[in-house]
């Protein structure tokens, strides 16, 4: 049984479920004068992937640092797996962590900073399959001093997913990858959902959270600006038409505007049935709708309009 | 926590430099007084040699390098890293500074002993032992507070400077001049007591009860040291 969230196909097969891994409510983190998070609240549920997104500043890390137990709320309370992130004996070994920075030590080696860090988690796995997988295995003896950017990346990767935790937090966990790494990590991602992982991203890579989050928290200015699927954030904004007209042209049947580049742009929440109208009238008027462009509203589109 | 004391271990050997000035300069130091013992036991006296070479182990081989490895565990997020896993941060501090405690305590033990078996040994060894474990409870509490006002490695190299040529210089003047004079002084400094508890181990002379008052001062820098840390230690670097 394939569940379907906001229109797309979830990877994970009948393991989610209303039972939230992670609560926040009204959360407010505040450093000096700055009110970083204002009031925040939502939840992530057993097995989807969350992703929480915003502009620069806009409090992500903070959030995602205090779900994580790095810091602790100004007000307002954190529950993962219905206790403390403070209580690390008891919430740790239930999740891995991808930070946004590496963290290793520079001389230690690969597999070393992978078991130490494994170890430490409390939870087993094989370190060789794990390299295997991020494609580390040649690097296995190397000093993390030694690695590329992209492969301190894949490290970090191979620990948060060690032992394959319940919960698993990825910082932009792409960023400095090339496209099979990426791809690979994807990969992964998807068969550690299929154990029934619950996962919480966080990247600038608008087009992943897109494709793969069940839920978006898309933050701006310390608190969310709009929470849901991607379909429920996308048809927040309306669709956009967009073509040249040769002069003289008769009037269109629908409302319009021109660009600065002088195309004409009609913005529609009703896109397949307004397209459809203007075909038909184009026809009927033979009339060319020369560079004609349409598609579906995207993340960015919402995500440019919160950060205009 | 013995795990991270493990990837500790690997990590100062693995680094040439920390293994050269934490670990071998002091103990050049110390050869150099063990060798020139009895000049200095003439115009001193074996105390004296044995309260500098413990604190030049314990100011180098200890406190400058728990502060520089607290420092850069920090700056590249290896702490962060650490508090990430289900470790405790009690358990994450014992695990980075006990290979340095523990070397440190060989680097001691073998100084002295050589000391002892060169020039002869101490009056009381367990009085000894006992200042020795006081010097370094208050060095570790003292390279904690110390790692929170320390930025990075580098700076390390100025931050611990008033602490490592402090307590070698208040071991100096309490060995050279005893504490007859400036009593309160001398022994309230940070290593005063402590000098003056090894002398009086290592020389003898003085009963035990009194020379286990001098204990006092010194567990007190520990309880002000660890209060320090507790307010000033930081987890991550600043941002």
């Amino acid at each position: 049984m394939v569940a379907l969230t906001g229109g797309r196909e979830s990877r994970c097969h009948g393991c989610m479920s209303n039972t939230p891994v992670i609560e926040v409510e009204r959360l407010n983190l505040t450093y000096g004068d700055f009110h970083a998070v204002k009031d925040l609240s939502f939840e992530v549920r057993r097995g989807e992937l969350y992703a929480l997104l915003g502009t620069n500043g806009a409090g992500k890390t903070s959030t995602l640092e205090t779900i994580e137990g790095h810091r602790r709320p100004t007000s307002g309370a954190v529950r993962v797996f219905g206790r403390s992130p403070q209580d690390r004996r008891a919430v740790r070994p239930r999740m891995g962590v991808m930070l946004q920075e590496s963290g290793f030590s520079p001389d230690l080696t690969v597999r070393e900073s992978v078991g130490l860090v494994g170890r430490l988690s409390r939870r087993t796995d094989d370190v060789d399959r794990l390299l295997d997988l991020v494609d580390l295995t040649d690097r296995a003896g190397r000093k993390v001093s030694q690695l590329s950017g992209g492969e301190k990346r894949r490290l970090d990767f191979a620990t948060a997913v060690y032992g394959t935790p319940e919960l698993i937090f990825l910082d932009e966990p792409t960023t400095g990858l090339d496209i099979q790494s990426r791809d690979a990590v994807w990969e992964t991602v998807d068969r550690v959902r299929e154990n029934g992982a619950t996962i919480v991203l966080t990247t600038h890579y608008l087009e992943e959270a897109q494709q793969r989050a069940d839920r978006i928290g898309l933050m701006h200015q310390g608190t969310f600006h709009r929470e849901g699927t991607v379909s429920e954030l996308t048809r927040t904004l309306p669709a956009v038409i967009r073509f040249s007209l040769p002069a003289p042209a008769p009037s269109l049947p629908l409302q319009a505007v021109v660009d600065a580049d002088g195309k004409v742009m009609v913005e529609t929440f009703a896109l397949q049935e307004d397209l459809h109208l203007l075909l038909r009238w184009a026809q009927e008027h033979s009339v060319e709708l020369r560079g004609l462009e349409a598609g579906a509203t995207r993340l960015d589109d919402v995500f440019r309009a919160i950060s205009s | 926590m013995l795990s991270i004391a493990s990837s500790e271990l690997i990590q100062i050997f693995r680094n040439r430099l920390v293994l050269i000035t934490s670990f071998i300069i002091p103990v050049a130091i110390c050869v150099f007084f063990v060798r020139q013992h009895e000049t200095f036991a003439t115009i001193l006296s074996l105390g004296y040699i044995a309260a500098i070479v413990m604190f030049t182990a314990a100011a180098f081989g200890l406190y400058a390098t728990a502060v520089t490895t607290l420092a850069s565990r920090r700056q590249n997020l290896f702490l962060k890293r650490l508090r990430s896993t289900a470790v405790d941060d009690a358990g994450i501090l014992a695990g980075l500074l006990l290979p340095v405690v523990v070397l440190a305590l060989v680097q001691m033990t073998a100084i002295l002993t050589a000391l002892a078996v060169v020039a002869g040994g101490p009056a009381n060894v367990v009085l000894l032992v006992v200042a020795v474990l006081a010097t370094l409870a208050m060095m570790i509490g003292l390279a904690l507070a110390t790692a929170g006002l320390t930025n990075s490695p580098e700076h390390a190299q100025v931050t611990t400077l008033p602490v490592t040529v402090g307590v070698i210089a208040v071991a100096t003047w309490v060995g050279v001049s005893g504490t007859e004079d400036l009593t309160l002084l001398k022994r309230l400094l940070p290593g005063g007591s402590a000098t003056e508890l090894t002398m009086n181990a290592w020389n003898g002379g003085v009963a035990v009860t009194e020379s286990l008052a001098l204990l006092a001062p010194t567990l007190g820098w520990v309880v002000v040291a660890v209060a320090l840390a507790t307010r000033l230690f930081r987890w991550e670097p600043r941002r």
